[in-house]
């Protein structure tokens, strides 16, 4: 057991590392990336240009540069933003990261019981008419692109129809926090949660509805059947059982990336000042020390969500431990 | 100010009636019923914050807007609405300052009694720090504006051991100070005006203070802030109205700032009553249905300022008079205004100067029929010149930002030099990136689309900046004169216009005129457009006022 | 259509050799010829044809382009038409209307015309967008499949790899999967389009531009071949495990048959699911790396492009958005039907199934 945590962690540094590097080595690779014009401002002298280039250290060279950023960043800690200078970037990340992990987890749930819906309900009317309307719904919520729902939700929420019963419960967008008014939190939430679900119960439904429907052809299920187990208790235990795999993968690979700010078009859209718009907005001025460190936050939910994944999928089907 | 942060456009009464309306509101209300507009919480929106806290280095226009209510220079820009905003009045000190020494040396009286929000008094000792501090904190401007003051050279080599000896003299016991400079400056009143020469108490930590609050004397301070989520205004404390022209007191009691969301979702927040201005201009797209739904809420206001394509000089095709000159006639102003939101949010120019700016004239070189204003594009004489300058076929790449309007104008040239023969493309670079990558020679940038903002209303602000050879860096991210244009001709005559204007500033203006003039002849750049400003403000948002300056004046509206 | 030639261009020479493991069932199979097979198998259901015939449309209407510009729509979709006017029953009418009302705030284009000029409208520059429907039709297609291809490519190569062999193989193929999942593309586009202005590169006999369409493309099929390869490899692991392939194993089967025999088969079928619907994920990324300034750029124009366009009208021209959205999901819906028919016929164990 030691061993698995111990070689998961060290994966873990192997991916963080060289995620760092290859970040690194882009940005500097970069023409017109150099911070230290865009730091001393508009037509500053070329006198101010060169001491704010050394003020900050960018007159190093590269492999010094960036064993200081590392230093700063996970030993004394106190890295700062080169746009908004002062900034220290880790409280800036954790104070992001709530509003991010409330945004996603509440549409993991969502999007996780409506994919699982979804997929068992045209499974098991395979080829009727339930089964054509979910999916035909799932292609549609695939092929709409995020920031267009969003926008459209905004328009019906916040614009035309804010004022009549329907929506006039809705608050101004914004993330509202948990701990100070949980009912607000959770208003404010509903319509990001639904936005950002609404592409992956498509995708999970389908993946769903696909493995069950294979797994019904396998054998141990033919068995299961031949025994003469009741049909829901086939479906429900034994195929989808094994047809979850995927999604649990799936799941896992999509959680991480999702709270280590791939959910930025729906913050965006909804205002809502979680890590994906710190991302998106160290991205647009080329802050080197924000996007260095968003970056490696968001590959460390990916290491761990998929090492998660991996366990759990050894629970579910121990087939899948090697022989 | 940072270009990309500046709003992409501003506004002036275009209704003369709107005008009438406003001054009256202003000067009607007896003073009891001006009392109860005092108070209430003022609720501000801006897509992204603007960085650094710090008025000695921050150069964004987002905070400069808010700087005039945050702190105070010895001399400051008057704060009401109208021409009279560009006017400079004294604010920390008594009065304006005594010139003697020819031009060159400046003594201001210190006014007694004002106080930081940490409640010191304000002496000649924090002054002579503040402009020490300048130097040593690297601020943007430290070269281009206080560069001139005796003994800015060694601190411009030297930051951290700046003493500006010789420079600035304060006098404790009779409360005032001496500014001595190299040569007489006839802006330098102006340069005093700007946040960067903010009085900051003399303690104060010489480096960027980011996002920690430097007290100062304004009406308000900054509570709280946090870049990824809001920044708090309050009352400070320790002020007291002394001149409501450089200081008032301000309406509000609270200012809240909030960062993040879309343009979009800010207009249905201000339509809902949620928020009461927006930072960012609202999204062209909502402007039609805005202008016939809540034209009480918008307001127009024309900016000093132009959108401009600069042209590389030093490089092919544009190497070539006749090929500036060709694209000069070719570009039709009238498509690119549609492109900004019609004529009522843009207008056409062909100078450099922006129309009501001093020094600036009339006059259009590059139209059907040149005379005082743009009319229509010259395809004949365009097509004409590109031929005569042997340059057709070449390939050209158009370099904009990611704006929406950016984008927008470099997809219009793309057709305008393709269809004068060129093989053109658009390329565009995100953000803020592309303002220092269209600077650098090494990028080879041919063409690019860029804006300029004034810093203050001086005729060099916007042609010795961008035009002068002093501003010209060869392999620099940091070189405006984006064009590259070295003209030692030219360059003289704005030196002796700027020397001219310390005694004699109507001729100097007749002069800046003359050398707009002459520049355009050489086409450096191709004028597009001068933007105006546009604000959504809510219902409950009462007596607007907007400066050619610090534009809104947002502690002079009230909320109730 | 990706994934359907990525399994077939496999599954054929497999059937050069002898299988004695195999059931008569597969014998039989195997002995029509997959291609001839596979053919029948798709001409016996009305929804493949269907399906395939109303692809294959799309596919023709936007090869149709420049006649529909130059013989319907009468504009270039190229050029800014900011000053164009058209004519509306006997009336010219300019395509960029100037808003008169109020405060005259605000230019709005011409909304669409259900007319063969302008008939969906036209976008901020002026430009006639069924015209650029059918243009940008290509790029995605293009773009998208391509993209869908590889990327499914890539995945069935890693995950299966990484899932048969094990060992120290896997853990090196997961670490370089979990890096591409957490990778910065964006920053990388950034950098790419910057690098790339007004340059172009060679590779032997291809020459790269910046608005080559190949750079999207490896970008977009690589970034998502860890959603893929990530299930295809546990989907690996399980059969590793399952009755038959330890029988085979039992039988002293060659890995590699086992591999190509069994594990393929099944492999596929994850494949196809997956085939749809990363290309309506390929066709919006492809609009935010063009956004970004790599692969299409403008005046050129894509699906993705045109749905970014128009966000900026979308509350004065929705149509200008919905168009390009309409027609994604149109494309991948159809493209799904087909792909389920496929696998059917494809996985003839799921077909004994019914």
């Amino acid at each position: 057991m030691l061993a698995i945590v111990l070689g998961r962690i060290l994966r873990m540094v192997v991916v963080m590392f060289g995620i760092s590097v290859v970040t690194f080595a882009i940005f500097f690779a970069t023409p017109a990336s150099d911070p230290a014009a865009r730091i001393a401002g508009r037509n500053a002298a070329p006198e101010t240009v060169e001491a704010v280039r050394k003020d900050f250290g960018l007159d190093r060279p590269l492999p010094v540069q960036y064993a200081l950023m590392m230093k700063r960043l996970f030993i004394t800690r106190d890295l700062t933003s080169f746009a908004n200078r002062g900034q220290k970037i880790i409280p800036a990340i954790a104070n992001a990261a709530p509003a991010t992990l409330s945004l996603v987890t509440g549409a993991a749930i969502l999007w996780m019981l409506g994919g699982i819906a979804a997929g068992i309900i045209a499974a098991a009317t395979k080829g009727r008419w339930p089964d054509k309307i979910l999916m035909g719904l799932s292609m549609a919520a695939v092929a709409m692109p995020v920031f267009w729902v969003g926008e459209m939700v905004n328009l019906v929420t916040q614009s035309r129809f804010h004022d009549t019963w329907a929506f006039s419960w809705v608050p101004p967008l914004g993330y509202a926090a948990l701990s100070q008014d949980p009912w607000l939190w959770f208003k404010s939430l509903v319509f990001p949660w639904l936005t950002l679900a609404l592409l992956n119960i498509g995708l999970y439904g389908r993946v769903l509805r696909t493995g069950i429907v294979e797994t019904y052809q396998e054998d141990f299920i033919r068995t299961a059947r031949a025994k003469g187990l009741p049909a829901r208790k086939v479906l429900l235990k034994h195929a989808t059982r094994s047809a979850i795999i995927p999604i649990v993968i799936m799941f896992g690979m999509d959680f991480g990336v999702l709270v280590g700010g791939a959910a930025v078009l729906t913050e965006v859209v909804f205002g809502i000042n979680g890590v994906g718009r710190l991302t998106y907005q160290a991205l647009k001025v080329l802050d080197l020390p924000m996007i260095m460190a968003t970056v490696l936050y968001a590959s460390f939910f990916v290491v761990i969500a998929n090492a998660v994944v991996d366990m759990l999928c050894l629970a579910i089907d121990p087939r899948m431990r090697r022989a | 100010m940072n270009r990309n942060r500046m709003p992409a456009s501003r506004r002036r009464h275009m209704l003369a009636g709107a005008t009438a309306i406003a001054l009256c509101t202003a000067f009607q209300p007896a003073l009891a019923q001006d009392d109860a507009h005092y108070g209430g919480t003022m609720k501000l929106l801006a897509v992204a914050a603007g960085g650094t806290l710090d008025p000695q280095i921050n150069y964004t226009a987002i905070y400069w807007e808010l700087y005039g209510f945050l702190y105070d220079g010895l001399v400051t820009f008057k704060k009401v609405a109208g021409a009279d905003s560009a006017q400079v009045v004294p604010d920390l000190a008594e009065a304006l300052p005594e010139v003697t020494n020819d031009g060159k040396t400046y003594t201001f009286k210190l006014r007694k009694g004002v106080k930081f929000a940490n409640g010191k008094e304000v002496t000649p000792d924090d002054v002579v720090a503040s402009f020490q501090r300048i130097f040593k904190v690297l601020s943007p401007t430290s070269g281009g504006f206080y560069g001139g003051i005796v003994g800015a050279d060694k601190c411009l080599a030297e930051a951290a051991g700046c003493t500006l000896e010789g420079g600035i003299t304060g006098d404790a016991a009779a409360g005032t100070v001496t500014i001595n400079l190299v040569a007489p400056d006839a802006e330098f009143l102006y340069k005093l005006s700007v946040p960067h020469a903010s009085i900051l108490p003399a303690d104060t930590a010489a480096s960027d203070m980011g996002n920690t609050p430097i007290p100062g004397t304004g009406a308000y301070m900054i509570e709280s802030y946090d870049p990824n989520a809001q920044l708090v205004m309050v009352r400070n404390p320790n002020f007291t109205e002394w001149s409501k022209d450089a200081q008032p007191r301000g309406y509000p009691d609270r200012i809240e700032y909030t960062f993040g969301g879309t343009e979009e979702a800010a207009v249905n927040a201000i339509m809902n009553g949620q928020a009461d201005w927006m930072y960012d201009p609202p999204p062209a797209d909502r402007l039609a249905e805005l202008s016939t739904s809540a034209p009480d809420q918008l307001r127009v206001a024309p900016l000093a300022a132009w959108w401009y394509a600069p042209l590389n000089v030093n490089l092919a095709p544009f190497d070539n008079l006749k090929a500036r000159q060709a694209l000069n006639y070719a570009v039709d102003r009238n498509a690119l205004v549609s492109v900004f939101g019609g004529p009522a949010l843009a207008q056409p120019v062909c100078t450099i100067l922006p129309p009501d700016f001093p020094g600036h004239e009339d006059f259009c070189e590059y139209t059907l029929n040149p005379g005082p204003e743009w009319t229509a594009p010259d395809m004949d004489k365009a097509h004409a010149l590109v031929e005569e300058s042997g340059t057709k076929g070449q390939k050209v790449t158009v370099v904009t930002d990611d704006s929406a309007s950016s984008r927008g104008v470099g997809t219009y040239l793309q057709t305008v030099l393709s269809d004068l023969g060129y093989d053109a493309s658009v390329q565009t670079i995100s953000g803020d990136i592309q303002f220092t990558y269209i600077q650098n020679t090494n990028n080879n940038v041919q063409i690019s689309i860029s804006q300029w903002y004034q810093d203050y209303p001086a005729p060099s602000n916007f042609l010795n900046v961008l035009f002068g050879c002093d501003t010209f860096h060869p392999g620099s991210d940091s070189s405006i004169n984006i064009s590259g244009i070295c003209d030692k001709d030219l360059d003289a005559r704005m030196k002796a216009a700027m020397a001219l204007g310390v005694t004699d500033p109507e001729a100097a203006n007749k002069e800046w005129a003359k050398i707009d003039h002459d520049f355009m002849a050489l086409a450096p750049a191709v004028p597009l457009f001068t933007p105006k400003d546009v604000d959504l403000i809510s219902t409950r948002l009462g007596n607007y006022e907007f400066s050619s300056q610090y534009h809104w004046l947002i502690a002079n509206s009230w909320v109730q | 259509m990706g994934p359907v030639t990525g399994g077939m261009s496999i599954l054929p020479t497999d059937d050069n050799t002898p299988s004695p493991a195999a059931t008569a069932g597969e014998e039989a199979w195997v002995s029509r010829g997959p291609w001839r097979r596979v053919l029948e198998g798709l001409l016996a259901s009305p929804t493949a044809v269907l399906s395939g015939l109303l692809l294959l449309v799309i596919v023709l209407a936007t090869l149709l382009a420049p006649v529909y510009a130059a013989r319907v729509a009468g504009s270039d979709p190229f050029r800014s038409g900011l000053s164009a006017k058209i004519e509306i029953d006997g009336e010219r009418v300019p395509v960029m209307q100037q808003s008169t009302e109020g405060l005259g705030l605000g230019v709005t284009p011409i909304g669409p015309t259900w007319g063969p000029q302008y008939f969906l409208g036209a976008d901020t520059q002026g430009r006639d967008v069924a015209a650029r429907m059918l243009y940008g039709g290509r790029n995605s297609l293009l773009i998208a499949g391509a993209s869908t291809l590889l990327c499914l490519a890539l995945a069935a190569v890693v995950g299966i790899v990484a899932g048969y062999v094990g060992g120290r193989v896997d853990s090196v193929l997961s670490n370089l999967i979990d890096m591409i999942w957490a990778f910065p593309v964006y920053l990388l586009a950034i950098s790419l389009s910057i690098v790339m202005i007004g340059k172009s590169y060679s590779f032997g006999p291809f020459e790269i531009a910046s608005d080559s369409l190949i750079v999207p493309i490896l970008i977009i099929g690589i970034v998502y071949v860890p959603y893929v390869a990530r299930p295809v490899r546990g989907r690996v692991l399980a059969l590793n495990q399952s009755e038959f392939i330890m029988a085979a194993r039992g039988l002293g089967i060659r890995r590699a048959r086992i591999l190509l025999r069994h594990i393929l088969p099944n492999v596929a079928t994850t494949l196809i699911v997956f085939a749809p619907m990363l290309m309506a994920l390929n066709i919006v990324t492809e609009s935010s790396l063009s956004f970004l300034s790599v692969g299409v750029q403008p005046p050129n124009a894509s699906w993705g492009t045109i749905l970014q366009d128009g966000q900026a009208l979308l509350y004065s021209r929705p149509v200008v958005s919905m168009a390009p959205g309409l027609a994604i999901m149109v494309t991948v819906l159809l493209l799904n039907l087909f792909g389920d028919v496929l696998r059917d016929v494809l996985d003839p164990k799921s077909a004994r199934g019914r």
